[in-house]
């Protein structure tokens, strides 16, 4: 396990509903090498999407750790107690994911989450944008856009650039969404049913683009719930009643 | 960078916004207006107080006046700091136009003439003196009767009878100097000159001599009588563009009959007195209560008419003159140096006039002793202090409550922003995931409120700014449309315009408080979007 880039180890989720709780991640443990595609799969509600958001620090367990390369994702147990979510705005806690996400994570989504004012350019740069301070920006501006350009191509969006997501497709944007997701060459690439609101043939086109970027050595955890995409990875693992079980 | 992007791709593409920028340019339009045209009335007051009265103003507000001010005045001119120093006399009369049934209670004020043009900004009020420089005066004088000139004007050949009019001298080489300088008279010709004044002569006003002979010229007629300087709005009409047209009952030369009552120096009121004047000129000091209200005469001759000269003093027992009554004046108007310190000088001069009291020079008896003995000596701000203090007070609070009440659009821009910030949820978690923190995603929002503010009071600003600098117009078509909608009444409120000058001051002041306002106003929302977990956000619907 010392060569794994993301690890995590008894993680532990579960959500009030009401007087009831329900307690989704059980103990999950899970690890991913560098280079790695990895493919969670579950049933739907299972908690696969829980998981890879406290994987990709979007979200916090109520137990239990994650790593990647070696330091700490969240902070030690002591400070769960900091429930507040305003309290979090100053919380160490709250930075160190923030930098996580903004350097190391990429993410996509079922549901694109493109922001629907901003053009296909724009969404890919705010990416950039989001992690150059202000000052810095009008430096760096024109190399960002040169490789949002180059990322766009890459998923092959071209001619779409000044297009707004929603004079796109279901597909296109989610192709949109992977180079938003790959821009600042992200360490590790999260994706959540990423085919999931596709038809076939633009979900497996967009699984073409998945693979030929871990073929360049992408790490990917994706999760799925199906079985015909989840096998396109190198390593499958399944969740049920709340843990990881390799298949 | 993310933050100023995202705060203006809102700002461009959320058109609810627009109310609340709306509401922050209203806003500060409003308060622009309210600050300004109180300020500006502030102002106008104090510029009016000041041309009027000097550096620094002596009396004693009682009507009877006071003595000495001959030797006081021969004495402080020696200071320094004392550049000119007149006296005035202020009493009540009657006024009666003419021979015509027109009579009109007034404040008779008066003055030395060059004296006062040296004190004060009293000589930039007058009409004839303006444009016939040289020609106003309070001395006897006969009425100038109109001529015409026996050359044609280029401007009608075409009518071998037509000619313009010309005054007698030295009225008519007045005017001629004056529009060589290049002063051009702007007031509304009168109907009987209308059509001279469009052949270029000028809205010259006067009365036609009707036994005019070619060979002589244009003549002055009548008997002499002293000059009485009448307040325009009692022998003029204001036009809505704020130019005057004189009446043609009442041309310069023309006859008016002042009643005085003297008051003795003891109090006692004596029989009323009528003076014949002619209209040597008419004056505009822009303050409403005074043009309509002062007529200004000669000073000996009102302080003989008023029994204020000197007197000899009767023993009343045994007949015998036993002395001489000082002459008196109600005020004494002065004009210092300039950098020199009016509270200081005032003091001293203060000081200066009361040790007369005990000055075996001048053995001044009871009743006069009581004259000098209130005189005061203030700084012309301190003498309108009574007027100048409660607008000063005014012109704040209404600024404040104005001020409170635009606290209205920082609520309005609260709940547009609170609005936007839950439309705008999903957004939020996405730019959360992306590697926003969560004070980046609040300063979006409190920018976004500083951007509504920015935008709305500068907008507001400029139209605030060319809302007072087109009031009076904008007055003059509610009039038109309907006389009711008169909101100035130059009666109640001193000034024949409403004052339409904005302070840069005031709109730096205004533009800064509505941002900060805004600002303050997106505060809630920032803090919600910025405490949003990216989780929960994306998932809200």
């Amino acid at each position: 396990m010392s060569d794994a880039l993301l690890s995590a180890a008894g993680i532990h989720k579960s959500y009030a509903m009401g007087r009831t709780v329900l307690h989704v991640l059980r103990g999950c443990d899970i690890s991913v090498r560098s280079g790695e595609f990895v493919a969670i799969m579950g049933k739907s509600g299972s908690g696969k999407s829980t998981l890879l958001h406290i994987l990709g620090a979007l979200d916090v367990p109520q137990q239990g750790q994650v790593h990647f390369a070696g330091e700490e994702v969240f902070a030690p147990p002591r400070l769960r107690s900091i429930r507040t979510n305003a309290l979090d705005i100053l919380s160490s806690t709250e930075r160190r994911r923030i930098r996580f996400r903004r350097r190391l994570f990429g993410f996509v989504f079922q549901f694109y989450h493109l922001l629907p004012e901003l053009s296909v350019l724009e969404n890919v740069l705010l990416t950039r944008m989001v992690g150059t301070p202000t000052l810095a920006w009008f430096g760096a501006r024109a190399r960002a856009r040169e490789d949002a350009l180059a990322m766009i191509n890459r998923v092959g969006l071209g001619e779409r650039t000044r297009h707004r997501p929603n004079e796109l497709s279901g597909g296109e944007r989610q192709r949109v969404a992977i180079a938003r997701a790959l821009i600042h060459k992200p360490r590790i690439l999260f994706a959540d049913e990423p085919t999931g609101n596709l038809d076939a043939e633009a979900g497996a086109a967009l699984m073409g683009l998945l693979k030929s970027l871990h073929d360049e050595g992408q790490t990917i955890v994706m999760v799925t719930h199906d079985a015909g995409v989840a096998h396109q990875a190198d390593r499958i693992v399944r969740l049920e009643a709340g843990q990881l079980r390799q298949v | 960078m993310y933050k100023l992007f995202l705060t203006l791709r809102y700002l461009r593409k959320r058109r609810i916004a627009y109310f609340a920028i709306a509401a922050v340019m209203l806003c500060t339009a409003m308060v622009l207006i309210v600050s300004s045209v109180m300020g500006g009335f502030l102002d106008q007051l104090k510029l009016k107080a000041r041309g009027l009265l000097g550096d620094i103003i002596v009396d004693n507000g009682i009507a009877s006046g006071f003595p000495l001010y001959e030797e006081f005045i021969a004495e402080i001119s020696t200071w320094p700091e004392i550049e000119k120093a007149t006296p005035l006399i202020y009493s009540y009369g009657i006024l009666r136009f003419g021979e015509s049934p027109r009579l009109n209670t007034v404040r008779v004020v008066g003055l030395r003439l060059e004296d006062v043009y040296v004190v004060n900004a009293f000589k930039e009020s007058l009409y004839y003196e303006t444009y016939y420089p040289g020609t106003t005066t309070l001395s006897p004088q006969q009425q100038p009767l109109l001529g015409f000139d026996p050359e044609l004007s280029p401007a009608a050949q075409s009518d071998p009878t037509f000619r313009l009019p010309v005054l007698p001298e030295p009225y008519r080489s007045a005017l001629e100097t004056s529009r060589t300088q290049g002063i051009v008279d702007e007031a509304v010709p009168s109907s009987l000159s209308q059509e001279f004044a469009a052949e270029g002569a000028g809205p010259i006003p006067g009365v036609y001599d009707v036994n005019w002979n070619i060979e002589s010229g244009p003549t002055l007629e009548g008997e002499p009588f002293p000059g009485l300087i009448v307040g325009r709005d009692m022998i003029a009409a204001r036009k809505p563009d704020g130019r005057y047209e004189r009446y043609e009952s009442y041309p310069r030369g023309c006859r008016m009959t002042v009643t005085l009552v003297p008051i003795s120096r003891s109090g006692s009121i004596d029989l009323p007195i009528k003076q014949p004047f002619r209209l040597t000129d008419d004056s505009r000091t822009g303050i409403y209560e005074i043009d309509s209200q002062h007529v200004y005469c000669d000073f000996s001759l009102l302080q003989k008419l008023l029994e204020m000269d000197a007197a000899e003093q009767i023993d009343v027992e045994s007949g015998e003159v036993i002395g001489t009554t000082p002459p008196r004046c109600s005020q004494i108007q002065i004009k210092l140096t300039p950098g020199a310190d009016a509270y200081a000088i005032a003091e001293r001069l203060e000081e200066h006039y009361h040790s007369y009291m005990a000055d075996p020079r001048y053995r001044l008896d009871l009743n006069d002793v009581q004259l000098v003995q209130f005189v005061e000596a203030k700084t012309w701000e301190q003498s309108q202090e009574h007027i100048i203090a409660p607008v000063e007070k005014e012109r704040i609070l209404v600024t404040i409550l104005f001020g409170i009440i635009s606290l209205v659009a920082a609520v309005l821009v609260l709940c547009i922003l609170y609005m936007i910030v839950l439309q705008k949820t999903r957004d939020i978690g996405i730019v959360k995931a992306i590697g926003g923190s969560s004070g980046g995603v609040a300063a979006i929002f409190l920018l976004y409120g500083a951007a509504v503010g920015l935008v709305g009071s500068i907008i507001g600003a400029i139209g605030g700014y060319y809302f007072v600098t087109y009031i009076n117009a904008i007055q003059e078509l509610l009039i038109w449309l309907n006389p009711a909608w008169r909101v100035w009444d130059r009666s109640v409120y001193s000034f024949d315009a409403i004052p339409n000058t904005v302070n840069m001051l005031d709109v730096i002041q205004v533009v800064v408080f509505a941002i900060l306002a805004s600002t303050f106003g997106a505060l809630l929302a920032a803090w919600r979007a910025g405490a949003m977990q990216p989780v929960e956000a994306m998932r809200y619907e």
